[in-house]
């Protein structure tokens, strides 16, 4: 292979030689490379299989458009698919990998899918797999059969398994002019936004800032120069490279992606690899420029074929010569000049085939400066070459009419450039809602007029533009001819879609899947939509274009995502916590805390761990950090009458120095949640909420006094972290608290159940309360959160003569169970105060939130569930989640409602768990089945019983 | 409101006090260092009491008073103004409300009864961690973590604000030139803590 | 989208909370009317057009807001806070 470096020019750095590795082929090139220039410079022009039929291609363009070019790099083992290689900037030690070739680029099996060309027709999926099974070749059971076969031969390229250790980060920024783009025109403007005193972030897709004047030749690089410099010293402007702004949001929000160091072989220390910028801007000047648009004609797609555009810039950017022997086919003046440029490099053009009938002035001055011949009123109508391109073939071609008529000619040449026109970048336009505009003139969609948060410059705005002929497809017969080429959709695909009834650009799009590929349709879009108005027969801006969505271009999922997952997910700690993980404790999520499950001793399983430790409870003492309970504090002369408003109960006659238990409904009348809320002052409560729900009572209760009850004089304060908190449960409970508790007396009637005393542990002033959740006689201690740990030490110091022991989440939930208390898995948001048999809490008095809604005949019809309790009567496994069904295993029946939580009693050794049923109350003494007929398959025979299994009367507790 | 024993804060015991960053602030220099010096310098403020003080509707003006009484400082009735002095720092964070820090013991106590009946006081002493960080490269590493706009223009010094990170409610105060505090929930604190850290590795960071 | 709290000044809209139609009239506290409280809880205008809502800040100064929003466009006419009432001071 024969190098297409030239001796000169180019932004590369010829002094640094960068190695890499293409398909497994050790490759040299130059720092400022991309691997398509670096590859192209090797003699290397086919560089993947196409989607669908596996055909050959090479590259179409040079930038982000590119849609053919798609590699895999891999890097310590991930793999990172469908990156673009003409943005793909080369270091040492690159691996990357060409997609979609099986099993190997040159030979591919698959590409026997092009001799089967009908069958993979536009629709062949929805027509093959969807709908039902007639025959064996059709329907949905049919696709179960063949999905693998087709996700191997189909689609791109395929993501890795291995964990990405790549770092991301997010970035917020702000500014009052967001400049999109830095060619000439987004210069300027940045310049002219600083000028005025405004602070500018300048965003630029590629490694380089400047866009064409990159590669438009020197008086364009050395404007761009002064303007760049200019900008640099600014300390009102960032400008950003290798960042591509990818969407828009609402309120001028823009989401980029900063590639930091896909460039390097190694990020920086502390260096993310991608960044996602998200840039609240004032006004946002879009000077995206243009993408030259290819031409739809058979065979338009064999590598070789490639846009004018990319030629230049590979040439000017890389010092990269495309081609010995180069036509040109184009329908405008753009690509006249590029073919002078590479004559001038040693280029030779036999021809510019133009289907106008008419060659302009200054056009054919260049082409003889090109030393070519120029063909008015012609057209390629095919190409050869296998796999590479090798010769052309032209007719004369009428642009009135469309037709070709004539004699074939044939021309050899190595390359054929192609220029369809120019279509402005308007995505991030479109993405705003705007609708885009038709120029006849220009043959493309342009943005509308901007206002005040919006413009567009440059060619993004049609300035600049050479008009084309109306022309974007060669009808003629022979081979395939592309419109979108990643996802292999042609011509004929487009018609078939029209002859099907498909009349809407959106629809075709989605039957076609023209532009829904990893480019979406940059290069395609146009004469796809072009395409169809001819079919339809009418005008193309009747036809419309799609809206853009984003992204622009792809963003990586870990720059979107990964600092809300694995190490970087927030958790929230209780200031005991480092004790429980010293204690042996498996920690377990609940919401974002972590809580004990059980401290397991050596040998033990979580089961027998909490069954230890839930009996030790029932017959010594156990302790418990409560600190994850939401605590609301909640002060001012009105609390008592919001208190008594928002719960069902009443708090405004509750003594100072008590608390009592509450229950919420929502405003539909259900249930919400359930706590203790303490008097500490006459105008001073402290409410306890469960753990799950702290967040959303403090929203509901904060609602109610901005929104409804604007008049009342309340303050809420999330406290939550403000107290630590250790339940200490247990007939021997009081014994611990004497033996360590200072200032205040704890017996039973200085602190019978619901009292609150004040006193010190250890000189540390804590406040005590004594509740019950386990059922036995229990004491909840707060102290500051500093202090958790010394209390806790205190209490464990004190408790150790009894045997005190640590208890975990487990062990709470039999305790719980047994008592037959309730928690969220009861109060799911469908049961009422009546189903959990709190209607006792029910005041008949004074109205509260949700009182009068839950009187409506659905939530008081005595079929409802009800909370019972069930006992395992074969000893076998209860099942959380199981339905309660009256019939056999074969033939269940119905579900008469589900079971909530289980256990394993640790006093009764059987197991035990509390459901909601249908008539609940009526089946106490009856039997029927737990049944899981999709996880464990059990078909469990349970026996009801009252919820309460323990001390229903409360003796222990109030002992 | 005759009893204002509920009122009265738990001071912060030192004896007794853990912070819950124990074990995490291993003093040093980390990260991408320069001959600069460090992009950061983060730090734990321990010590603190800390109090929030909040009006009724009608009494904002009464309790800016009050807490000028006791903090010695005087308050905007602009949203967000503020004070950062070495030994208080007071600012408005949301309508009615104020976040007081400061070194002496019974700040909090002071505070509740200077506003008395016209407000709340309510003990975060040990609810908040408030973390610092100064240095050049302050706002670069906070605009990673918060959508606020950190700029000289935007954000005056004195000036507090509440905002989150995630799920993480985060007061944000500007105390020096490029230095901010960060009061996160203590629950929260190590995982914030971490973040920042990890935020901070690529400008080169000083834990003292 | 961004909503201008008048509190906090303009801030992302991951900070703030959608709690429903502001333009419905909750019953009095001591209503027994189930058909009116019905209404309240269920039955919605759902505008295509402009609409007032109750967003919270929950990811600032906590305070709930009311925005005029237009459901078509996304845009923002108006935000305010709810409307204040004399505080009511019973003898507490």
């Amino acid at each position: 292979m024969t190098s297409h470096r030239l001796t000169s020019g180019g932004r590369i750095d010829r002094t640094k030689t960068v190695r890499f590795t293409f398909d497994g082929v050790r490759y040299s090139g130059f720092a400022g490379d991309t691997l398509a220039s670096a590859l192209l410079a090797n003699g290397i022009r086919l560089l993947g299989r196409s989607f669908k039929y596996h055909r050959p291609r090479g590259l179409l363009a040079a930038g982000y458009e590119e849609p053919n070019a798609l590699v895999t790099v891999i890097e310590q083992g991930v793999r990172e698919p469908n990156i673009r290689a003409t943005e793909l900037e080369v270091f040492d030690g690159l691996v990357a990998q060409s997609q979609n070739r099986f099993p190997s680029l040159g030979h591919d099996l698959m590409a026997v899918n092009g001799l089967a060309g009908k069958t993979f027709s536009a629709g062949f999926y929805y027509k093959t797999f969807m709908g039902p099974a007639i025959g064996p070749l059709k329907g949905t059971r049919f696709w179960r059969f063949c999905e693998h076969f087709i996700r191997r031969a189909a689609g791109l390229g395929s993501a890795g398994t291995v964990p990405d250790p790549a770092r991301y980060e997010r970035m917020n920024a702000f500014c009052d002019v967001l400049v999109v783009g830095s060619g000439p025109s987004g210069l300027e403007a940045a310049r002219k936004a600083v000028a005025e005193g405004k602070s500018v972030i300048l965003c630029e897709t590629e490694a380089a800032l400047g866009g064409t004047a990159n590669w438009s030749g020197p008086d364009a690089a050395s404007f761009a120069e002064t303007l760049i410099s200019g900008l640099r010293d600014n300390q009102d402007v960032r400008l950003l490279n290798r960042t591509t702004v990818w969407g828009r949001y609402d309120g001028n929000t823009f989401a980029a992606l900063e590639r930091i160091a896909d460039h390097k072989a190694k990020p920086a220390t502390g260096e993310a690899r991608h960044r996602h910028w998200v840039i609240r801007a004032g006004h946002v000047v879009l000077a995206t420029g243009a993408l030259e648009r290819a031409m739809v004609f058979p065979g338009n797609d064999r590598p070789g074929v490639m846009l004018a555009s990319a030629a230049l810039r590979f040439a000017r950017s890389y010092g990269v010569l495309i081609g010995r022997r180069i036509v040109v086919f184009a329908n405008n003046d753009s690509a006249y000049e590029t073919a002078a440029i590479l004559h001038r490099l040693g280029a030779e053009i036999p021809a510019i085939i133009d289907p106008r009938p008419v060659v302009g002035d200054w056009a054919q001055s260049l082409a003889d400066e090109a030393g070519a011949k120029t063909l008015p009123a012609h057209a390629i109508v095919g190409s050869g070459g296998d796999p590479e391109l090798d010769s052309v073939l032209m007719q004369p071609f009428n642009l009135e009419t469309g037709k070709l008529s004539g004699p074939k000619r044939g021309f050899a040449c190595d390359t054929l450039l192609v220029s369809g026109g120019w279509s402005p970048v308007l995505h991030l336009a479109s993405q705003a809602g705007t609708k885009p505009v038709w120029s006849d003139k220009l043959q493309a969609f342009l943005p509308p007029e901007g206002d005040d948060h919006w413009h567009a410059v440059g060619s993004c705005a049609g300035e600049g533009i050479e008009p084309p002929a109306p022309v974007f497809e060669i009808k003629a017969k022979g081979d395939k001819a592309f419109v979108d080429f990643q996802h292999d959709v042609t011509a004929d695909d487009v018609r078939l879609a029209h002859r099907e009834g498909f009349q809407s650009v959106e629809h075709l799009k989605r039957y076609t899947t023209l532009g829904m590929a990893t480019d979406q349709g940059k290069t395609a879009n146009v004469p796809g939509m072009a395409i169809m108005a001819d079919a339809l027969g009418k005008p193309i801006p009747d036809v419309g274009t799609t809206r853009f969505r984003p992204p622009f271009t792809g963003a990586s999922l870990g720059a979107l995502a990964a600092e809300r997952f694995a190490d970087l997910r927030p958790e929230r700690l209780t200031p005991m916590h480092h004790w429980h993980e010293e204690h042996g404790a498996g920690m377990m999520s609940a919401g974002l805390w972590m809580r004990p499950e059980s401290y397991n001793q050596p040998g033990e399983t979580v089961e027998d761990a909490y069954l230890r430790e839930a009996r030790i409870v029932r017959r010594g003492v156990g302790i418990v950090d409560v600190s994850t309970l939401g605590k609301i504090d909640i002060k001012g002369p009105d609390a008592a009458e919001f208190l008594n408003r928002v719960y069902t109960n009443n708090f405004a006659k509750l003594a100072v120095g008590k608390a009592r238990y509450g229950l919420m409904l929502r405003e539909d009348g259900f249930a919400f949640d359930d706590g203790t809320t303490w008097r500490l002052a006459n105008s001073h409560y402290l409410m306890t909420t469960t753990t799950a729900n702290a967040g959303p009572v403090m929203q509901h209760l904060e609602y109610f006094l901005d929104c409804i009850w604007p008049d009342l004089s309340v303050n809420l304060t999330s406290v939550t972290d403000q107290w630590a908190g250790a339940a200490v449960a247990g007939p021997k409970s009081r014994e611990v608290l004497a033996a360590c508790v200072t200032g205040t007396a704890v017996d039973n009637e200085v602190l019978p159940l619901m009292g609150i005393v004040h006193g010190k542990i250890n000189g540390i002033p804590v406040m005590i309360c004594r509740l019950s959740f386990s059922g036995e006689r229990a004491y909840e201690i707060y102290c500051g959160a500093h202090h958790g740990q010394a209390v806790w030490n205190a209490l464990i110091e004190a408790g150790q003569p009894h045997g005190i022991q640590p208890y975990g989440l487990e062990a709470l939930g039999a305790l719980r169970i047994e008592k037959g208390h309730v928690t969220g898995a009861e109060i799911d948001g469908r049961t009422t105060a009546h189903d959990l048999h709190l209607d006792w809490m029910l005041s008949k008095k004074t109205p509260f939130i949700g009182s009068v809604m839950l009187t409506r005949e659905g939530l008081t019809d005595p079929d409802r569930w009800s909370l019972v309790g069930v006992i395992s009567s074969s000893g076998e496994k209860l099942r959380g989640g199981s339905h309660i069904v009256e019939g056999t295993k074969d033939a269940p029946g119905r579900s008469l409602g589900h079971i909530t939580a289980t256990c394993l009693s640790p006093l009764y050794g059987k197991h035990i768990g509390l459901a909601l049923v249908e008539n609940g109350n009526t089946r106490i003494g009856t039997r029927a089945f737990a049944t899981d007929p999709v996880r464990s398959e059990t078909h469990v025979p349970v026996e009801f019983v009252s919820h309460h299994f323990y001390d229903p009367k409360g003796v222990k507790m109030n002992g | 409101m005759a009893d204002r024993r509920s009122f009265v804060a738990d001071p912060v015991i030192a004896a007794h006090a853990a912070s819950p960053l124990q074990g995490l602030k291993r003093p040093g220099e980390f990260g991408a260092l320069t001959d600069d010096g460090p992009g950061v310098f983060l730090t734990e403020r321990t010590g603190l009491s800390i109090g929030e003080v909040a009006s009724w509707k009608d009494s904002e003006g009464k309790c800016r008073v009050a807490i000028r009484a006791v903090a010695g400082v005087m308050l905007n009735v602009a949203p967000g103004s503020g004070t950062a002095k070495l030994e208080i720092n007071v600012f408005n964070f949301a309508p009615g409300r104020w976040l007081v820090a400061g070194t002496k013991p019974d700040l909090v106590a002071q505070l509740a009864g200077s506003v008395g009946e016209d407000g709340s006081v309510t003990d975060l002493s040990h609810g908040r961690v408030v973390i610092r960080i100064d240095g050049p490269k302050s706002r670069w590493v906070l605009s990673k973590l918060f959508a606020i706009n950190f700029a000289n223009t935007a954000f005056a010094r004195g000036q507090g604000l509440a905002t989150m990170h995630h799920d993480i409610t985060a007061l944000v105060q500007r105390v020096g030139e490029d230095a901010f505090d960060i009061h996160v929930f203590r629950s929260f604190a190590r995982s914030f803590w971490s973040l920042l850290r990890r935020s901070s590795e690529e400008v080169g960071y000083r834990i003292d | 989208m961004i909503i201008t709290c008048p509190h906090c000044g303009p801030r992302d809209l991951a900070e703030f909370s959608y709690k429903g139609d502001a333009t419905r009239t909750r019953p009095g506290t001591a209503s027994g009317d189930l058909a009116h409280w019905n209404a309240y809880v269920y039955e919605r205008e759902n505008p295509a057009g402009q609409h007032r809502e109750f967003w919270q800040h929950t990811g600032g100064c906590r305070k709930h807001l009311i925005v005029t929003r237009d459901t078509l466009t996304h845009a923002i006419s108006h935000v305010e806070f709810p409307p204040t009432k004399a505080p009511r001071r019973s003898g507490a």
